[in-house]
This record gives C-alpha cells, structure tokens and sequence, in this order.
C-alpha cells in the first residue's frame, strides 16, 4: 500500500518473527509496568500519542511520530533503559508507517497475524492495552480513532469469514466434537480411564465447559487417587470401572496397555444396559485402548488420537485459507481510516492557513475567528 | 391478483430460500440464516395470504380437493418450523424445511389436481377433524426434517467427515430433543384430528380404505414415539422411522384418498371446470 506523507503514524517493535522468545521476555512489559513505560516512551522519545502492546508473542509499540525514521533508531535505546539491559533490540526491531501500520494493527486484532491464525485472545490484549494507555493520557485523535476502527474491523472478520472456526488443539477438539453430540455439556459424566496427561488436560476441558462429575479409574487406585483430586473427580478401582461406565457420557482413555482394553463384545452389552444412550470414547493411548469397530455400533462415536489430530490440522488449515479473505474485508476499513486521517491534516492545514493569515491580517485588535 | 398468484408468489421465494440456506450450508455462512428466515416469512405471508382467499371463495377451510389439501399441509409444515425454530434455536431447520415447501407447492400447483369439489357445508366438527389432521401431516413433515438433520450430523460423526454443515447443524443432542418433542405433539394433534373423524355422522357404510391407512399411519408414529420406553432402540433407528413414515405418507396420500369413498378429492365437474 502507499504511504501517504501526512499519515503521521508508525508501529513497530519486536514479534515472533523478527525476535526469539530470550530477546522478547527481556522487552515485555508487565500490565502494571505499562503506565509508567508509557509515560517514559512519550518523554525520552518525544511521541505525542503512544500504545504500547506486551504479549508473549510480541512488543509493540503505535504512536504519532513526527521523525518515523529517529524513532525507529531510539526504540531499542529505550527498551534497554526502561529494562537495564544491553540486549540487541535494533537488530530484531521492524517499523511500519502509515497505511502499513494501520494495516498491521487491523490485521493483528483480527488474529491474522497471531502464531495460532485466528485465535482471539489478541483482541483482548490490544483493547487492554488500548485502554491502560487511554487511562494513562497517552492517546489522541489519531490513536482512538485507529484503536477503535480495528475493534470494529476484528469483529467484521470474525464474523463474516471462518478465520476463528474450528478447534486446532487435540483437547478441544474433543470438546468440540463432545458439544456437538450432547450439546450442553452440563449433567454430562465423564471417565478417565488411565493417567496420560493429554487425557488429564482434556478432561480439564471438558470440565471447564460445565461436565458434571469425573470419574478416574487406573491401574495403580493411589495414581486414580491423586488425578481424581486434581480434577475435583471421584476414583474407582480398575476392576470396577465397566461396572461405573453404566452410567458416564464421555470416556477418555490413554492406558498402556499393550492390548484393547474395552472389545466390541463388551460394549454392545454396555450399550443395551445404558439403552443406547449416546456414548462418546476418545482413545488417546497407542497403541488404542479401544477396538476400532467400537464405532460401528448406533450411538457410539470413537475417536481416536489421530482423528483428532487430523481434524485440528484441517481446521487449521481452513483458518489459513481464510487469511485472504479477510484482508480483502480489512480493505475497506484501512481505506476509511486513511481517508479520515487525510481529512484530518487538510483540516488541520487550512486552519494552520487560516490562522497565519490572520496573523498577517493589516487590522491590529480584531478578535480571532471562532 | 388471484389467489393462486399468491401461491405462486411463496411458492418461488420457498425455492430462493432453498436455493440460499443451501449456500450458506456450504459456506458457513451462519449469519445469513437471518435473510433466509425473512424469505421464509415473506414466503409464508404470501402462503397465508392465498389460503385466507381461497377460503373466502370456497366458503370453507380450504382442504376441499388436492391441490388445497397439499397448500394446507406445506402452510402447516412452515407454521410448526416458525413457532418452533426459534424457540428450540433451529432456525437452521428453515433450511429444509423450505425445499419440501417448495416441493409440496410445486406439485400441487402443477398437477391437475386444483379441480373446484363443491361441497356442501361440512360444519365445524368436519372442518375442524380435516384441519386438524392435515395439520398434522405437516407437522409430522417438521419432525421427519429434524429427522433428517439428526441422521445427517450422526452420519458425519461416524465417518470422521466433518463437512460445513457439521458445524452449521445444531448438535444432536438438541436435535434430538426437539425430534421427540414434534412428534409426540403432530402425534397428538392427529390422534384428535382422527377421533373427531369418528364423532362425524355418515350415511351409511364407513370408509374402511382411509380409515385403515389412517389407522396404520397412528400405529407407525405411536410404536415410533413409545418403543424406546420398551426396546433399547438407538435414536438413529427411531429418525430412520420418522423420515422414512413421512416418505410413506407423502407417497400413499394422494393414492388413498383416490381409493377412498369419503375423503376422495374426486373431479365431479368436467375437467373444463379445473381453475388454471
């Protein structure tokens, strides 16, 4: 995109891209450090408006620069003074000017430019570090408007295009898959058959969305013990566990056992004792714990870890797709902006017009236009 | 404009509806559901708007032959989706329920079935068992939808082929919930409409041909509706049923009232007479 000149605007800073994690860490701010980082960036660089931006994945910087070009050169001496630090910022630091930055920033609260595509907690961090710098009086004219522009263009995104769709994590893939069999999750029961920690994290999830109760059954009853306290669940010892399967929705199972722990055979008498009540087995150990054909019988839906896996590989993928998309939906709000802040500075330059002359004006005493 | 203008009218913006929610289906537009859920009202504005002037020419509820009989029932189908899609969140339900509108439509206003039957005055009880129970064909027609929709995401769960309308379905277990809950109430609604029908003085001989089709239809969606309190029936088997009956009501409706001495939409007049 070209730049305007009269675009004072200008972004930077370090992302994931341009810095390793070591160099990051060192720049990041925490949420409370930011008021008085802000008010020290303002002074030592001499920005009439500035919003800084502290994730883990990136440090950046938008302000209102007069010199883009000097304030691309100081950045990293203020980063190590307000750090006490000699790191090498300058190296890893990236500037964008005008049209460009307002583009980044769209971008990034839209989710494009996160390291997961599409996920949305970004927006969240941008509008907190909106408002820190707002609350701080470190915003103007220039930086309301484009904050407040890239919260309505991040919302068109979202809404009009897949870029957030689809779980892209094993666990909440099967959370997904579970709302989509059950819908509410709430009075679900869930067991945990085994002591894997991808399991443990997914019945984490699965709890997270409202399941009832968790029941963890394992080999070693203490090892059931100590899970079952850490998911706020109840322990069964192993021989009991088909017995309290009667009775759960969802099963998660990551043993090692080197044979399937739960047959065909088995689960049709399960099944006609549960009256076919929909049953939801995720099989997270390999080799499985569940025979395969499991999933050839009514109301029983197997998923193993790699259809899980496969399924957050194409969701992400789709998001990827997606990216195109969007940026054609960010056109229009870019251009919006740009025009705005071209209005702005004519404004700006016909009163700076107005103003020199009625400076010349021959009439000493007259009183200056309203 | 004549009535049947009207009908033609809904009957194309049913189809532009189809049309649409089959689009967003596959795009996962899942915002667009709101300009098809306005098609549809305008769609059955127009639906509501010929059934009231057909009834104010005939005189009657407008159930007198075929042709009024399938409007009746596609007008009911759409009825049942609109109080129900909303308050159970299927408004995506819209996006099927528009295609068998169309359908229904379609061939009642291609056929040669429009043909003027002039009845003497039925009364409220006849009114009331005809209006009643082609209602409840309609209805039935929602739960075989919802039907469809629970067989299609359970389909896509079994083979791991997460396809966009697995995402723009709602989750089985709502539709399940709303599959029992329509049935049991078009199962009500016809099991009134059928014993009104038998409060209803006739001649003479009864019409054992309707009332034994009538009578199996009653059986199919009662065993539907009560065998899982008896058998361990998975819900796949119990939506295979309620899509496969409508199929069965849907293809032996005409047929039937043919054959039937009472409830035939028989073509007295000369074929000159069919309104065109």
């Amino acid at each position: 995109m070209n730049a305007p000149a009269s675009l004072p605007l200008v972004c930077g800073g370090l992302d994931f891209h341009s810095a390793p994690v070591e160099l990051r860490e060192r720049a990041a701010f925490l949420p409370h450090e930011l008021p008085a980082a802000l008010h020290q960036m303002r002074d030592e660089l001499a920005l009439p408006e500035t919003v800084l931006l502290s994730t883990c994945n990136r440090v950046e910087y938008f302000a209102v620069a007069p010199e883009a070009e000097r304030l691309h050169q100081r950045w990293p001496g203020f980063l190590q003074n307000y750090h006490q630090t000699n790191q090498d910022f300058a190296a890893h630091s990236f500037q964008l000017k005008g049209p460009d930055c307002v583009q980044h920033l769209f971008s990034l609260a839209s989710g494009l430019k996160s390291m997961v595509v599409g996920e949305t907690e970004i927006f969240s961090q941008i509008k907190q570090a909106y408002e820190i710098a707002q609350s701080s009086q470190t915003t103007g004219k220039w930086t309301n408007r484009l904050f407040q522009s890239s919260f309505a263009a991040a919302k068109e995104v979202r809404t009009h295009t897949g870029i957030t769709r689809g779980r892209i994590s094993v666990g909440s893939v099967a959370v997904e898959l579970a709302e989509k069999i059950f819908g509410s999750l709430a009075q679900r029961h869930i067991m945990v058959i085994g002591a894997g920690e991808t399991s443990e994290r997914t019945a984490r999830s699965l709890r997270s969305r409202g399941a009832d109760s968790i029941i963890v059954a394992n080999r070693t009853f203490d090892r059931a013990q100590t899970l079952a306290r850490e998911l706020d669940g109840r322990a069964v010892h192993w021989d009991d566990w088909i017995a309290e399967a009667k009775h759960v929705d969802i099963m998660l199972s990551s043993t090692r056992a080197p044979h399937y722990v739960l047959s065909r055979d088995r689960l049709e008498d399960l099944m006609q004792v549960r009256n076919y009540r929909p049953l939801f087995l995720i099989d997270l150990a390999v080799p499985r714990d569940f025979e395969p054909s499991i999933n050839l019988i009514d109301d029983v839906y197997l998923y193993d870890i790699d259809d899980l896996q496969s399924i957050a590989n194409r969701h992400l993928h789709n998001r990827e797709a997606e990216i195109s998309r969007s940026l054609e939906l960010l056109k229009p709000h870019v251009l919006k902006y740009v025009s705005w802040a071209e209005r702005q500075r004519e404004l700006n330059r016909l009163a700076d017009l107005a103003g020199r002359t009625w400076d010349a004006s021959p009439s000493p005493g007259t009183n200056p236009p309203a | 404009m004549d009535d049947r203008t009207w009908l033609v009218l809904a009957t194309f913006l049913y189809l532009i509806s189809a049309a649409w929610g089959a689009y967003t289906l596959g795009a996962r537009r899942v915002s667009a559901t709101r300009w098809n859920l306005a098609l549809i009202l305008g769609a059955f504005s127009c639906h509501s708007v010929f059934l009231y002037l057909r009834g104010e020419e005939i005189r009657h509820c407008p159930v007198t032959n075929l042709f009024e009989v399938l409007a009746f029932l596609s007008w009911s189908l759409v009825l049942t989706y609109l109080v129900i899609g909303p308050v159970y969140r299927l408004s995506i339900l819209g996006t099927f329920t528009s295609p068998l509108a169309f359908l229904l439509n379609f061939f009642a206003l291609t056929a040669p079935v429009d043909i003027p039957n002039q009845l003497p005055v039925m009364g409220p009880l006849v009114e009331l068992h005809i209006a009643l129970s082609v209602m409840s064909i309609g209805i039935l027609g929602l739960a075989a939808l919802t039907g469809l929709a629970y067989l299609i995401q359970e389909r896509q769960l079994k083979r791991r082929d997460l396809t966009s309308w697995f995402y723009s379905l709602p989750p089985m277990g709502e539709l399940e919930a709303a599959h029992r809950r329509v049935l049991t109430f078009a199962f009500g609604l016809f099991s009134i409409g059928l014993l009104i029908g038998f409060f209803i003085p006739h001649d003479s001989v009864s019409d054992w041909v309707k009332i034994t089709w009538s009578g199996m239809v009653w059986a199919l969606y009662g065993a539907i509706l009560l065998a899982p309190r008896w058998l361990p029936l998975s819900h796949k088997k119990i939506a295979w049923c309620s899509v496969g009956g409508y199929v069965f009501v849907l293809l032996t409706f005409w047929g039937v009232n043919s054959f039937s001495s009472m409830h035939q939409f028989t073509a007295q007049p000369p074929a000159s007479e069919q309104r065109t």
